[in-house]
């Protein structure tokens, strides 16, 4: 037996010599592609020898093309014969004309060193982090006893806190205590509700001593109806929501039932691949319901250019472009938008593989019409019973098939040809840009229409002046006519839009229409009548049976009844297909060749099974194996809760983002979200804040200042300013004016006057009455040319284009707006009669109870020392000039002492300016 | 401890913490790709008389972002005026004088040019249209200005005109985003952001770049036309208006005077001393010297935005009466703000678009009206700031998005009641002055009906890549890393027109 001496030294053999094969063994590790060359080739080569310039014939974006010959004829990279590849020849010459990089300093030796060893080792290709599939990770567990043992965390609440703890280990840092519960309290709820945490739940959690109160408190949080909105916040800057159209018009637009629906789908906890699918390709889910073509709504987002003189197939096209590039931004934090002009300069992403993705969202039915069709109409209970009686006569008389078309056409007026592709113009025009517009003798052409469905024509119009005759002639202007109608005045001036039909008769195949329109009361140049879209169709059927003129009648009342609308997503029938090019340079005019939807060669393979239209790409994107998807959420998520994403470019995982600090963390949770929480959202939340690293303090102790200044390994809780909203929602919530309504039309709280001055655009911020005022954050109105003021001035984006980060800054504008803006003064009053009324006749205690109010803490002697003073300054000053007391009350008095009041307004005001008001810890 | 050693340490303390000030944020540039560490040395320390030298790359400092920075190398103008005819002036009634037109007025244009062409309006066949203005070599530089500009012909020496600038947006929204952002599309930064997160600003008391809006209407592309698009939103545009607060927010609300808003900024940041104390974060010193910077602004703003104090002469010169929401007070403003260290001043004036389709966007009626408008107020600009000694370091800049068709507009393919031109993109006339331009330079030369440039052609990145050079930015190194790229305002062109360099 060894002497108790004999087994220490045995034990400082063992690990001496492990140590050294350990060194040994990662020195002699090969060469990692990702790691060790692609950075450098990224810095040093790819700009000339990449996806945008291919400088003598060669390029390292691919393998394949690494290694095919150049154009001298030389194979840059011979894998395993460094000596004889021109890649390192070239790196390693004197004449600065031939060596590489070309007129640049030269790699160092070390760069070279890579290059040749990972030649000589094979130049096996490696992927990018982000571009392989999520595997299941292990979760580390600290080290004990020289590294060699492992052992039980004592800290970690859940597997986030291993992973956390290993790096803090790692790096020698200490983490920090737990916050306490006022301090837990108001962070956790502002970031799962975005507000403060109702009363009934913050007295539990304050009074408790349980260590299952918290849990508790998280999982009443997540049930809230207000969870939705915090997060819908969120992902409306991704979907660039807004409620007007962009450009120089920048008129209204309804579509906050999208909204609404997000709220909801976080609320109801819809599973993210339920979720993404919905809003990429809800209309093509079978049977889709109302609510599943509402989250199409999520790519009706893009902008419509109303401005006059505008080509629609223009922005049509950029409308498509954007829902390209929404989509990979959006749901895989990867950008897309680089390879619309050439192949991705860093990434595997080749240029034609835009356009092929392309090629899935150009078949919506959209064009860039002023109305912005298609558009969801939403009949009422009555209404809708009456669309099903008229939907079971068209089933029991024709086929459920046609009884789906119906349905269809009269919910979406779809599919419908807007004259707005009409062209061969002769005494006629599209005006506004959207509509034909007819003169006497008016001509134009509408190119491929399909008339298999042709015993009907149903069109919208609008007549200037009675007297006019509208023919559509077959395949040149003086064709045989199929179909003729008068367009006669409607309503006063002739502005509004009627709903007619007429007979057409019998033909098949497609053709090119023209249509000629003769009106005798017209003077030369003076415009007749308008055209906004035809629909070919059959009967209804059943004319003999008793009961069809109710049933008729019925059809042309839902048919033209004015109901609210939502523009969504519908796709092109065969017969109005669109053909996809790859556009040369990015230029939508110079089209190149044909190209099919599909997904890029470098990410996960097309689903078998799937369709090659949006709703077999949502399969392909939702789909475990796509790397993407889930990694970019569990980023977003975790930005939302640590103030960081895990890879700091939440919009770009791409090899020129930022890497994350624990790749093996946002794996080990990407995992997770796929395959244990089925891809709930609120169970990934939930792991997360329940984690030991979510709930540490934020103080901030010198040596992590020092040491790790950007919370980069989490030995602390970030402090992180509060957004936008909830600075808003808060201030609402501290005041006791926040108004709990929730969905609807967005609403207009205080705005100063003068704000919206679009040109062609008579409307103007007409602020609320009442309790609208006091709604949330989310349901303020968003024009995009002349955003909420407060909104922007604290980083909130303009919602143009999908936007993945809204980057912190701290600014003059921001104080002045909590400072000075009319709203904030208004809630500053609000907070004061709160104080006054909650907290007994002394002014301290007053105080006192708006600090706890706003923070959840006892405020210190010395601020409280600070803000008395601020009382009393003021208070003497309206003591002797009531006027002005009276100013600030907004000249309405609550009863108690005017100047007291407004004093005490004054220091509401200046509360809500606090740092630690406008900060979570 | 010797009182040296104390103070050493302290001095080597508060080192330490401006750089940690510094790096406040998670950086936003890649350390390895940037150097980010030894930039901000370099501005930290390159003013305070070490040796370092200026740092060529520019970078954005969360914690002092609008502070003043080095360009690439000195540049000949500190400041921008930039003046947009929203709606697109027609250079055929202004600067760009041809007989040939004249000849062919009322004649149908020649199928050449409309050919394969798309207009925003005009339909068939237009009409040739001549000139609705009479036209005068000026100055020594024999520069023609027609008689809508009588004022502007008398200096027309001061300045350079490009006669040939080009674009290849035909409707307003999108060709004012690529005159500003650089790109037809939503989402770039403006010209005045990219400036101002390049150069800082030299007044710290007032907005960096500040936008003045006359004319009813926001210009067609809304704000994004000042908007910060990625980069950071401090350096997006601050609008400010003559009528109502001169800066959102900048006034205290009715019953809280001067000093009541001093002793509650007072308060507030003692109350955040405090809550430094116990946090350490020194994100929270930062909103501490913002609350001092809003108290400031407070007082400067409302002052510089007042042109009641102006002299006599100066109004009179200018053609402004206080109180009113007028291109010509946004010029005086533009001149006060330039003068009081504002690094870029944007101003737009709506209504140049003369269709022809009514009385105020006609040639004959509402154009002459607009051009009386401006020329008196900008003719005083460029004087005044001659006489301050500011016009060699202030670069004034004047142009609209697009110019005019020569041929009459036709909406519709049907005549129209005044005399009116579509909107073109192939050649219109822009002019710059000061900031180290040529002194009466003429470039560019287009057709004999002035439809297309045929020498001298430049487009809106050489426009931009030119500012930016006055300014002392080399446009291809001027970059800010986003989405995986350095991106630049003038992307993959732009060429400096060096031959209206003074």
């Amino acid at each position: 037996m060894f002497s108790r001496y004999g087994k220490i030294i045995i034990v400082i053999l063992v690990v001496v010599v492990s140590s050294l094969i350990i060194t040994w063994f990662t020195n002699r590790q090969p060469v990692d592609f990702t790691t060790h060359v692609k950075p450098i080739i990224n810095q040093k080569c790819i700009t000339c020898h990449g996806g945008v310039k291919q400088k003598a014939g060669f390029s390292l974006l691919f393998r394949e093309e690494a290694l095919a010959k150049t154009e001298s004829g030389k194979q840059a990279i011979i894998p395993g014969d460094a000596a004889n590849s021109e890649l390192i020849k070239r790196l390693t010459l004197n004449d600065p004309e031939e060596r590489m990089p070309y007129m640049h300093e030269p790699l160092s030796s070390q760069e070279i060193d890579i290059f040749r060893r990972w030649i000589n080792e094979g130049a096996k290709w490696g992927d990018h982090w982000a571009y392989v599939p999520v595997k299941e990770v292990e979760v580390p567990q600290p080290k004990a006893f020289f590294n060699l043992v492992s052992k039980e965390s004592e800290w970690a609440q859940n597997p986030i806190d291993n992973f956390i703890e290993n790096k803090l280990d790692e790096n020698n840092l200490k983490r920090s205590l737990s916050a306490d519960r006022n301090t837990l309290l108001r962070r956790v709820s502002l970031d799962l509700i975005g507000v403060q945490p109702p009363d009934h739940l913050a007295q539990k959690f304050l009074e408790g001593s349980s260590e299952e109160d918290y849990t508790a408190l998280v999982d009443s949080l997540l049930a809230s109806p207000r969870y939705g909105e915090k997060w819908a916040s969120m992902w409306m800057d991704l979907a660039r929501y807004a409620d007007t159209k962009g450009y120089e018009k920048d008129d209204g637009r309804d579509i906050w039932k999208y909204r609404d629906w997000l709220i909801k789908a976080f609320n109801d906890d819809k599973p993210y691949v339920r979720f993404l699918t919905e809003q990429i390709a809800g209309d093509l889910l079978p049977d889709a319901t109302d609510a599943e073509l509402i989250a199409t709504a999520f790519h009706r987002n893009s902008m419509t250019n109303d401005e006059g003189g505008t080509d629609n197939e223009e922005f049509r096209t950029s409308a498509v472009i954007d829902r390209v590039n929404t989509t990979w931004d959006a749901t895989m934090g990867t950008t897309f938008g680089c390879v619309q002009c050439h192949s991705h300069p860093y990434d595997p992403f080749k240029h034609a593989e835009y356009y092929k993705f392309y090629a899935f969202f150009n078949n919506s039915r959209d064009e860039d019409t002023q109305d912005d069709y298609p558009l969801l109409r939403h009949y009422n209970d009555t209404l809708q019973q009456e669309l099903f009686k008229v939907v079971d006569w068209v089933e029991k008389d024709s086929s459920p098939e046609k009884a789906k078309e119906l349905t269809t056409f009269l919910k979406t007026w779809q599919p419908t040809y807007n004259t707005a592709a009409c062209d061969s113009f002769i005494n006629s025009a599209l005006g506004d840009p959207t509509w034909i517009i007819f003169r006497d003798n008016g001509v134009c052409r509408m190119k491929n229409v399909n008339l298999d469905n042709n015993e009907n024509l149903i069109f919208r119009y609008s007549g200037f002046t009675d007297g006019g005759t509208w023919k559509i002639h077959l395949d040149k202007p003086d064709g045989p006519v199929i179909a003729s109608a008068p367009l006669g005045k409607t309503g006063s001036g002739g502005w509004n839009w009627k709903i007619e039909q007429t007979d057409v008769k019998p033909a098949s195949g497609v053709h090119d229409l023209y249509f000629t329109y003769t009106n005798p009361n017209l003077k030369k140049d003076q415009s007749g009548a308008r055209i906004d879209w035809i629909y070919f169709t059959d009967p209804l059927p059943g004319s003999e049976k008793k009961g069809f003129r109710e049933v008729e009648n019925t059809f042309w009342k839902l048919l033209r009844a004015n109901v609210p609308t939502t523009p969504v997503m519908i796709e092109n029938p065969p017969y109005m297909r669109r053909a996809s090019h790859v556009f040369e340079r990015g230029n939508w005019m110079v089209k190149g060749d044909k190209v099919e939807p599909g997904v890029p060669g470098s990410l996960n393979p097309f689903p078998e099974d799937a369709p090659a239209n949006r709703l077999g790409l949502a399969m392909w994107l939702t789909s475990k194996q796509n790397p993407l998807t889930a990694r970019a959420m569990v980023n977003r998520v975790w930005e939302q809760l640590f103030g960081t994403g895990l890879a700091e470019t939440l919009e770009d995982m791409g090899s020129q983002g930022i890497p994350p600090t624990h790749p093996e963390l946002l794996d080990w949770l990407s995992y997770q979200f796929m395959n244990e929480y089925n891809w709930s959202l609120k169970k990934l939340i939930r792991t997360m804040v329940l984690s030991a690293t979510y709930q540490q303090d934020s103080k901030i102790p010198d040596e992590l200042l020092e040491k790790d200044p950007y919370n980069k390994f989490y030995a602390r809780s970030s402090r992180v300013r509060l957004s936008a909203e909830q600075i808003r929602d808060q201030a609402l919530c501290i005041s006791g004016k926040l108004n709990e309504e929730m969905y609807g039309p967005s609403v207009y709280p205080y705005q100063p006057k003068g704000l919206w001055l679009s040109p062609y655009n008579g409307r103007d911020w007409i602020t609320s009455k009442g309790d609208d005022q006091y709604r949330r954050a989310v349901y303020t109105y968003w024009k995009r040319s002349a955003p909420y003021p407060s909104m922007i001035t604290f980083d909130g984006v303009a919602r143009d284009v999908c936007t993945s980060r809204r980057v912190r800054t701290n600014t003059p504008l921001q104080a002045l707006t909590i400072l000075n803006d009319s709203a904030y003064i208004d809630l500053a009053r609000h907070f004061a009669y709160r104080m006054q009324k909650e907290a007994g006749d002394e002014v301290k205690e007053q105080v006192s109870k708006g600090y706890q109010l706003a923070t959840y803490h006892p405020i210190d002697d010395n601020s409280l020392a600070a803000l008395m003073e601020l009382y009393n300054i003021s208070y003497n000053r309206f003591k002797d000039d009531g006027e002005k007391a009276r100013k600030l009350l907004g000249g309405k008095s609550n009863g108690q002492d005017d100047a007291k009041t407004a004093a005490l307004v004054v220091v509401a005001n200046a509360m809500m300016n606090l740092d630690e008001v406008v900060t979570r810890n | 401890m010797s009182k040296k050693k104390i103070h050493d340490q302290r001095l080597l303390k508060e080192a330490q913490h401006a750089m940690l000030e510094l790096n406040t944020r998670r950086h936003f540039l890649k350390e390895s790709a940037m150097g980010l560490g030894a930039l901000a040395f370099g501005s930290l320390f390159g003013s305070c008389g070490t040796n370092t030298a200026p740092s060529n790359d520019i970078v954005f400092d969360p914690v002092h972002p609008l502070m003043p920075k080095f360009p690439h190398f000195p540049g000949r103008a500190k400041s921008v005026i930039y003046l947009h005819m929203a709606g697109a002036p027609s250079q055929l009634e202004l600067f760009d004088y041809k007989p040939e037109l004249v000849k062919m007025d009322g004649q149908d244009c020649p199928k050449s040019l409309l050919e394969g062409k798309r207009f925003a309006f005009i339909r068939g066949v237009p009409k040739m249209m001549g000139h609705q203005a009479k036209f005068a070599q000026h100055g020594e530089s024999r520069a023609w200005i027609s008689d809508n500009m009588p004022h502007l012909s008398t200096i027309a020496d001061e300045i350079s005109f490009l006669k040939a600038v080009s674009t290849d947006q035909f409707n307003h929204a999108p060709a004012q985003l690529m005159m500003h952002t650089g790109a037809p599309r939503l989402g770039r930064p403006s010209l005045g952001s990219w400036v101002t997160y390049g150069l800082g600003t030299e007044n710290q008391n007032l907005p960096g770049f500040v936008v003045l809006t006359s004319g009813g209407n926001n210009p067609d592309a809304g704000k994004s036309v000042w908007g910060n698009g990625f980069l950071p939103s401090v350096y997006q545009g601050v609008q400010c208006r003559s009528v109502g607060d001169p800066v959102l927010f900048i006034k205290d609300p009715d019953g809280m005077d001067q000093d009541i808003r001093k002793a509650s900024i007072e308060a507030i940041n003692k109350v955040n001393q405090e809550a430094h104390g116990v946090f350490n974060d020194p994100e929270i010193l930062s909103r501490i010297s913002q609350y001092e910077l809003a108290y400031k602004m407070q007082i400067s703003v409302p002052e510089v935005m007042d042109i009641k104090n102006e002299p006599d002469y100066i109004h009179e010169m200018y053609g402004t009466k206080p109180g009113k929401e007028s291109f010509a007070n946004n010029v005086l403003l533009a001149r006060k703000l330039v003068e009081k260290g504002v690094r870029f001043v944007q101003l737009f004036d709506w209504g140049w678009d003369s269709h022809g389709a009514g009385s105020e966007d006609a040639l004959e009626i509402g154009f002459k009206n607009k051009c009386r408008q401006v020329d008196k107020c900008i003719t005083a600009l460029i004087l005044d700031l001659k006489q301050r000694g500011l016009l060699e370091e202030t670069l004034v800049v004047w142009g609209g998005e697009f110019g005019r068709t020569p041929m009459q507009e036709n909406r519709l393919g049907v005549k129209m009641p005044f005399k009116g031109r579509d909107h073109h993109s192939e050649a219109f006339t822009m002019w710059m002055a000061g900031g180290g331009i040529k002194r009466g330079g003429l470039y560019g030369e287009t057709d004999e009906i002035g439809h297309s440039a045929i020498s001298g052609k430049v487009e809106p990145f050489d426009i931009q890549a030119t500012i930016l050079h006055q300014l002392g930015f080399d446009h291809e190194r001027f970059t800010y890393p986003f989405q995986g790229r350095p991106f630049r305002l003038t992307d993959t062109r732009g060429r400096v027109i060096r031959e209206i360099i003074g």
